[in-house]
């Protein structure tokens, strides 16, 4: 029933307010990356555009690799095979997603000096340029392996669902009819599990692409540093043009995607089972335990002992008030991105529900087109708009970027609204649309049957999208580094800034509270998701 | 009770005297980039001497600069503070900084080093020169930084990334002294002869010439006096494996960069901010920075510090060192175009 009322423009004229606010960063950069650059640009495409490039490729590929290689023979093992230890594994698995990149990197970050007499090895044994090429790949092996294991997870769970349920009437299929194990995972498994892969390699490929505090630590030199440092060298055209080259590789990775699929077409059968596992024998088990310890070790039980180990050692020289200050500006940027993306969330799902409306629909689809856009672009975006309104609206110099977190936050919300949309679209399925149709038959205008009868019904999907988002900012790095006000630190900047000058026992113990409150969020949201899967 | 409600009057009265005499003289609010314990020890001994509350803003040059464009008028901010002759100059060419004319800051300041117009004065000396391991280089083997441009140093020097102010100044100064060219070969021949892509700070290549890695490193003097005086025994093991060397001391001398301060071209308390530069460069504090952070006193007065009156007097690059803050972009440039990541 299409609503016509006041009610009804008001919720129509929010929506769209909203969607274009989520353009807004992306239509300055564009805009303005067409503008006057001078000598920069030039010197830029001459000397370092194709490095970032090469990097930004380079990188997207082996950490997604490492994320598949990780992820995927995982969740077949847990998926298929009974073995001891298996149900530890599967809530295991997922805690490496607790981990900050940056943290764990401030963890390894000495392994690498540690490291320096096998290079005097080397060199003494296989001549020079045998060490130089050593060099230069070591902080790869680093930084790919330390994104690799902290964002495998994504792979994981998506790879899980498909193998333990979508897939189960395939695979026991195919055990009948005589393949088992690999040959089962290979014509089966694999292929059955293809959107899924997708679905998680991309989100590990996008988490690879706007990461800055790894690819900083081992001094790497992808896109998104080479965007900021031109922004940081005060030439915004240059970090702008930038942007939009992450932005076009974006969309051909995208259309690259597409493109694979072809016209092939992936169905889940109606009767999803829950697979039979099969038990292995105890050597073959054994493989399997330790198949799975691997990546738990390296993306999480590693790090967070070192990290803890430090931070135990220098608690007493700790400086304890500004730790609690950045941890207080983490937890209170937080609550106000939550509250913002909720809020907004639940006015787009629920008007569009209520209205029936297309042009409601396509701005809740370019809310959650927000979280597509690379960070750095994000930032760039939104700090030129806030710069430019603080210098050219008389009286809102106090909103310049050095001196109030508006920015902060309106990139938080543009970057995470998507984080809150999920869990309240999925929300709203669960409802019968007749419910509301009462209402209104019952006398309702929409904005009240809105609050009255969605609101409450909806309310453990909008918990779940506000710990979702609140802990997605709370380790936010990227965008809070570039757009923070003076003087304030986040717990992620304040890690971030002390691993970078070398002080790492002290970025331990923000490192670990940050770990700790990641971990705190994903226990409430675990137990959610196997509650919305019965 | 008369008597008592007097008395309370009365003591009040003192109080809110006693209490405004106190509070009386305005803070002075600096916006600076030194964040070392050293700076919080003479702040404090600014307020303790002049009844002046010091309040600190803490953060890169650039941002600082960015700030006080967009405050203008209304900017808070008396003093401005930077680690780089460099950003000072952009400072001025913004309109940002006010000239001071005192007699006291321009005794205790080398005419070279400061800017002309008096906008702002140096008050530490921070030389960059070569770290090399004592071992493994023999006396004299290291004397001018073109050396660590030879090929037979091929991997074996460190020095931290380009994008760093100091490696820019360097090069700019080397620039100012010998012309684009020949700078773009030097720092071409310096890329070419690392031991390993550009990581970390420069206690970062010390300890790994220390270590093993490489036999020189660029780096700023005060990092191998704040290794050599650490709590930490490692550190101070690998800071007294090496050995530092300032370079061209038979030519131009070594590049320096100084810390800086000026006041602001909208400071409501210029006056304690004049104050602030004065006490900056007397004898006592520049005793502090020499021992404290093992920066050398402008003055180059040896007898100031332990470890700098050890290092010795050494010739001061000053003849380019005013160009410094406009040949920086061209630093850059040539920094990408060398390959020196």
């Amino acid at each position: 029933m299409r609503e016509k009322g006041m009610d009804g423009w008001l919720i129509r004229g929010l929506a769209w307010s909203l969607a274009l606010l989520v353009l807004l960063p992306v239509m300055v950069v564009a805009w303005r990356s067409t503008g006057e650059v001078g000598q920069a640009w030039g010197d830029v495409v001459e000397n370092r555009l194709w490095g970032h490039v090469r990097q930004t490729l380079l990188l997207l590929v082996s950490v997604v690799s490492l994320a598949l290689v990780l992820g995927v023979p995982t969740a077949w093992v847990v998926s298929v095979y009974d073995f001891p230890g298996r149900r530890s594994m599967r809530w295991m698995l997922m805690l490496p997603m607790a981990m900050p990149g940056f943290v764990a990197a401030g963890a390894y970050v000495d392994v690498l000096e540690g490291l320096i007499p096998f290079y005097v090895w080397i060199r003494t044994n296989w001549g020079i340029d045998a060490f130089l090429k050593m060099q230069e790949l070591a902080p790869w092996v680093f930084a790919v392996g330390v994104l690799g294991t902290t964002l495998f997870p994504y792979v994981f769970l998506s790879c899980l669902a498909v193998f333990s349920r979508q897939a189960a009437g395939a695979l026991e299929a195919a055990r009948l009819l005589g393949a088992g194990g690999l040959r089962a995972f290979f014509t089966v498994g694999a292929p059955m599990a293809r959107p899924a892969l997708v679905a998680g390699g991309s989100l590990v490929a996008m988490e690879a692409m706007n990461d800055y505090g790894v690819v900083s630590a081992f001094g790497l030199t992808p896109l998104t540093p080479g965007i900021f440092r031109a922004w940081g060298e005060g030439e915004p055209v240059v970090a702008m043009r930038l942007a939009m080259v992450l932005l076009v590789m974006l969309g051909l990775g995208l259309v690259f995607e597409r493109w694979q699929r072809g016209r092939r077409r992936f169905a889940t059968d109606a009767t999803e089972g829950i697979l039979g596992r099969r038990k292995l024998p105890w050597w073959l088990g054994l493989g399997a335990l330790g198949l799975c310890l691997v990546p738990f070790a390296l993306g999480f039980l590693l790090p967070g002992w070192r990290l803890a180990g430090w931070a135990w050692a220098s608690r007493d020289s700790a400086e304890w008030a500004a730790h609690a200050r950045a941890a207080w500006h983490s937890f209170s940027l937080a609550g106000g991105a939550v509250l913002l993306v909720m809020a907004s969330a639940f006015l787009l799902v629920a008007g569009q529900r209520a209205l029936g409306s297309r042009s409601v629909t396509v701005a809740q689809k370019i809310g959650l087109a927000g979280y597509g856009f690379p960070s750095a672009l994000v930032a760039v975006g939104v700090g030129a708009v806030v710069v430019w309104v603080s210098r050219n609206v008389p009286g809102a110099g106090g909103l310049a970027l050095s001196a109030s977190v508006s920015g902060l936050m309106i990139a938080y919300w543009v970057r995470f609204l998507a984080v809150g949309i999920q869990p309240v679209v999925a929300g709203f399925e669960k409802l019968p649309g007749s419910l509301r149709e009462a209402a209104r038959v019952l006398g309702e205008r929409p904005l009240g049957a809105l609050w009255r009868v969605d609101l409450p019904l909806v309310w453990p999907a909008l918990v779940a999208g506000a710990t979702l988002c609140f802990i997605d900012v709370f380790k936010e790095l990227t965008l809070t580094l570039v757009l923070r006000p003076f003087d304030f630190e986040t717990l992620a900047t304040r890690t971030y800034r002390l691993t970078d000058e070398g002080r790492l026992a002290e970025a331990a113990l923000p490192g670990l509270g940050l770990v700790l409150l990641s971990l705190a969020g994903l226990i409430p949201l675990t137990r959610w998701m196997r509650l919305s899967e019965k | 009770m008369r008597l008592i409600r007097n008395k309370w009057v009365l003591m009040s009265a003192v109080g809110f005297c006693g209490a405004g005499a106190i509070l009386g003289a305005e803070p002075l609010h600096i916006y600076s980039h030194r964040h070392y314990e050293v700076d919080q020890k003479v702040n404090a001994l600014f307020t303790e001497k002049t009844g002046i509350a010091v309040k600190v803003v803490n953060a890169e040059a650039d941002q600082l600069i960015e700030r006080l464009k967009s405050e203008g008028a209304d900017s808070p901010a008396d003093v401005l503070v930077t680690v780089d002759a460099g950003r000072m100059q952009r400072a001025v060419e913004d309109g940002l900084l006010q000239p001071v004319k005192s007699g006291v800051l321009e005794k205790a300041t080398p005419v070279a080093l400061r800017d002309a117009q008096g906008h702002w004065y140096p008050f530490t000396l921070r030389a960059r020169g070569i770290v090399v391991a004592k071992g493994r280089v023999k006396e004299g083997e290291v004397k001018d930084y073109a050396d660590l441009a030879k090929p037979e140093w091929r991997g074996r020097v460190l020095a931290r990334s380009s994008t760093g102010g100091y490696n820019q100044s360097l090069l700019a100064s080397i620039i100012a002294a010998e012309g684009e060219k020949a700078a773009e070969q030097w720092a071409k021949g310096v890329a070419r002869n690392l031991a390993r892509p550009p990581q970390g700070g420069d206690r970062d290549q010390i300890k790994a010439v220390a270590a093993g890695l490489a036999d020189a490193a660029i780096t700023n003097s005060y990092y191998l006096g704040m290794l050599l005086n650490s709590p930490d025994a490692g550190e101070r093991k690998a800071g007294a494996a090496v050995r530092l060397v300032f370079p061209n001391q038979s030519g131009r001398g070594t590049h320096c960069n100084v810390s800086a301060a000026g006041i602001t071209k909208h400071a409501k308390n210029a006056e304690a901010g004049r104050k602030y530069l004065e006490f900056l460069v007397s004898p006592e504090v520049q005793n502090i920075y020499a021992e404290g952070s093992f920066e050398h006193p402008v003055s180059m007065d040896l007898s100031l510090g332990g470890q700098v009156g050890k290092w010795g007097a050494f010739k001061v690059d000053e003849a380019g060192f005013l160009r410094l803050g406009e040949l920086s972009a061209t630093a850059t440039r040539l920094f990408d175009r060398a390959g020196w990541k």
